[in-house]
């Protein structure tokens, strides 16, 4: 903003911080009059309550698409409202410490989810039945972290060819649930009560692994300062998946098109500014921790020496984005591994009523996958 | 020695309860000078191990502390005497005054108590931006100079009040101004005192509506300050329990001022008028 401001002094942006979650409460209300702020933050998961709001980008879709990774995803009638600046997804952290007390080394970096299991049976630690460190910690966020990504490595897509009906209860996905099911149930290397989160978890120096998204590096380097910790890239099932996992896009700002013409041009011309600034595109993407979708910074010096960035930087074109899905479908699944782990409800009848559950609640929702759009789509 | 007994076993019962309403505000204020790492730790200890003022130190990083208190103090004083005015006064009017649809008119200030606050703040935000008053403190302070609650309570207090003093008055030459400024509000003050404390927090701790109706930062109020603590991903815990422990001394003190005029309020509005 001050770069902004310094190339054009009769520009003044003011800025707004607000808080997170009420912020997309307001907003909306802020764009329906006329006083609304003609530049504001966008996060694709709101976008069936924003797109009405939005003027498109004045910038030519094929340069867009030629410096941008996953532009095509966000075409509207061959407009483009907002794009990703960056793309966060998950990949395995691990406690140093515990790795190297197990006898482990940086050679045991697990490549397959079977040597995943054998590396999480030799860092769990056990007094008899009574759990003392899990090897792997999954609580709270399976849904997120595994159902909702590990079906790509399996050739599976979330949703079904026409983009709408969901795909939750395939072969897919039961097998991933399996896995989740074995590995706290047969092999012993975590366990359902064994701390309500796993994030905090690994935190508090209880489990020595787990799967988060980007955003949990910073968190590492802030609330968890004592962990030394690392992080590798997510285990496949064969070495040679459809895609590693679900990417989800943290998207550039809005344009208010209820704004005034002048402040609309502003805005649209701050818009180029922040996509053409490597500078401005390398602080976003290290401040929250997400891989730049912008094609030119991907082997970036100051990326690469971002861990959680660095480990993406070989297959980043094998992660996938659904499209800004429903929350039915972080919801629903949750609520279907909660009842196979804590209500003894079999994975089939689970998954079932997950997959009826979700197209129930998305039959009002304008919805549709983008999964197709992925560049090594079947 | 039975009576005794029972005496001290209701004590301690009111203490053990009393301790544990108290303890989550313990706990709060102790974190308050605790690290995150110490807050979000598994072993959990009501004292800090690490003890740091650096919470209270950075609480300005996010926003300017001292100009938010300022303003929620503000907005919550002129509110509170609003408040207390309009209440006293409808309260008089519709106790000691008979007149024609009096009690419709008090059903119909009773019915605005029962409707839910969230259905109606969408068509009030309408109206506030139509009347231009977006980003001004007449949008919080206008729309809740008249209270539902107070108003009840205050009827219900005045109606206590013995009607020969009001006509030994008029018979002195009293005119209605002099009789509710200078007699109805020096005996109301129980029932004020209430209305006050009441107004008082919830003006103090009132979110969503300064959120929504506010977009200048150094307009903005404390209560909606303190969210601002909260990110996408992360809660700074203990900047939060450091601004938080601070904001509430507020409402402490004006607790302590009026807490015996608060009960006696209280106890009286519930009399039937």
């Amino acid at each position: 903003m001050t770069g902004y401001q310094a190339i054009h002094p009769n520009v003044t942006i003011k800025l707004v911080n607000n808080p997170w979650e009420d912020y997309w409460t307001k907003l909306p209300l802020a764009l329906d009059g006329e006083n609304g702020p003609a530049i504001f933050n966008v996060h694709n998961s709101y976008h069936e309550n924003l797109i009405n709001y939005l003027a498109p980008l004045e910038i030519p879709l094929e340069e867009l698409q030629a410096d941008f990774t996953g532009v095509d995803a966000h075409v509207i009638d061959g407009k483009v409202y907002y794009i990703d600046y960056g793309m966060m997804t998950g990949s395995v952290y691990y406690n140093k410490d515990m790795w190297e007390t197990a006898g482990l080394t940086d050679a045991d970096i697990p490549k397959t989810w079977d040597e995943m299991r054998e590396v999480a049976k030799k860092l769990t630690i056990k007094e008899g039945d009574k759990l003392i460190q899990a090897g792997l910690n999954f609580n709270d966020d399976f849904h997120q972290n595994y159902l909702l990504g590990l079906n790509y490595q399996l050739g599976e897509n979330l949703f079904q060819e026409d983009g709408r009906t969901p795909n939750v209860n395939t072969d897919a996905m039961k097998q991933i649930m399996q896995m989740l099911v074995d590995l706290y149930h047969t092999d012993g290397v975590g366990s359902e009560n064994f701390g309500e989160k796993g994030s905090d978890s690994f935190g508090q120096g209880q489990s020595a692994m787990v799967i988060q998204w980007g955003h949990y590096y910073n968190t590492l380097n802030t609330t968890w300062t004592d962990i030394n910790f690392g992080v590798f890239e997510i285990p496949t099932f064969d070495g040679n998946p459809y895609a590693y996992n679900r990417y989800n896009g943290e998207s550039s700002f809005g344009v208010n098109k209820n704004a005034p013409a002048e402040q609309q041009a502003v805005a649209q011309d701050f818009v180029k500014y922040f996509l053409a600034n490597d500078d401005a595109q390398i602080a976003f993407n290290l401040a929250m921790s997400t891989f730049p979708a912008k094609k030119s910074l991907a082997d970036n010096e100051k990326v690469m020496e971002n861990p959680s960035l660095s480990i993406l930087s070989e297959h980043i074109d094998r992660y996938i984005w659904p499209g800004p899905m429903p929350s039915t479908m972080e919801t629903s699944l949750k609520k279907a591994g909660q009842d196979i782990f804590f209500n003894g409800v079999d994975i089939d009848t689970a998954l079932n009523e997950a997959q009826e559950t979700i197209i129930r609640d998305m039959k009002s929702s304008t919805f549709q996958s983008v999964e197709s759009l992925y560049k090594y789509a079947k | 020695m039975r009576r005794k007994v029972c005496k001290i076993a209701l004590n301690l019962i009111l203490l053990a309860l009393g301790l544990i309403t108290v303890y989550p505000f313990i706990w709060m204020l102790s974190s308050s000078f605790k690290q995150n790492r110490e807050i979000m730790a598994l072993e959990q200890h009501l004292l800090p191990q690490v003890f740091t003022v650096d919470n209270y130190i950075n609480m300005n990083a996010r926003f300017n502390f001292l100009r938010f208190f300022a303003n929620s103090l503000l907005v919550t004083i002129v509110v509170t005497l609003a408040v207390i005015y309009t209440s006293t006064l409808c309260g008089f009017v519709l106790s000691k005054y008979k007149f024609k649809g009096r009690e419709i008119l008090f059903s119909f200030v009773l019915g605005t108590m029962m409707i839910p606050w969230c259905v109606t703040i969408i068509p009030k935000y309408s109206m506030i931006q139509s009347f231009g008053w977006l980003d001004s403190y007449k949008a919080l302070i206008i729309p809740a100079m008249f209270s539902g609650f107070g108003i009840f309570n205050m009827k219900q207090h005045i109606a206590t009040l013995p009607d020969e003093i009001l006509e030994a008055a008029r018979i002195d030459g009293a005119n209605e101004f002099f009789i509710f400024h200078r007699i109805i509000f020096p005996m109301a003050k129980n029932g004020i005192s209430s209305i006050a404390i009441f107004q008082f927090l919830w003006t103090w701790e009132d979110y969503l509506w300064p959120y929504l109706v506010i977009n200048a930062r150094e307009k903005q109020l404390l209560a909606v300050g303190l969210k601002m603590f909260s990110g996408q991903y992360s809660t700074d815990y203990g900047a939060l329990f450091a601004a938080t422990a601070i904001s509430i001394i507020p409402v402490l003190l004006i607790y302590l001022v009026f807490q015996k005029q608060f009960i006696a309020g209280v106890a009286s509005a519930a009399v039937k008028g």
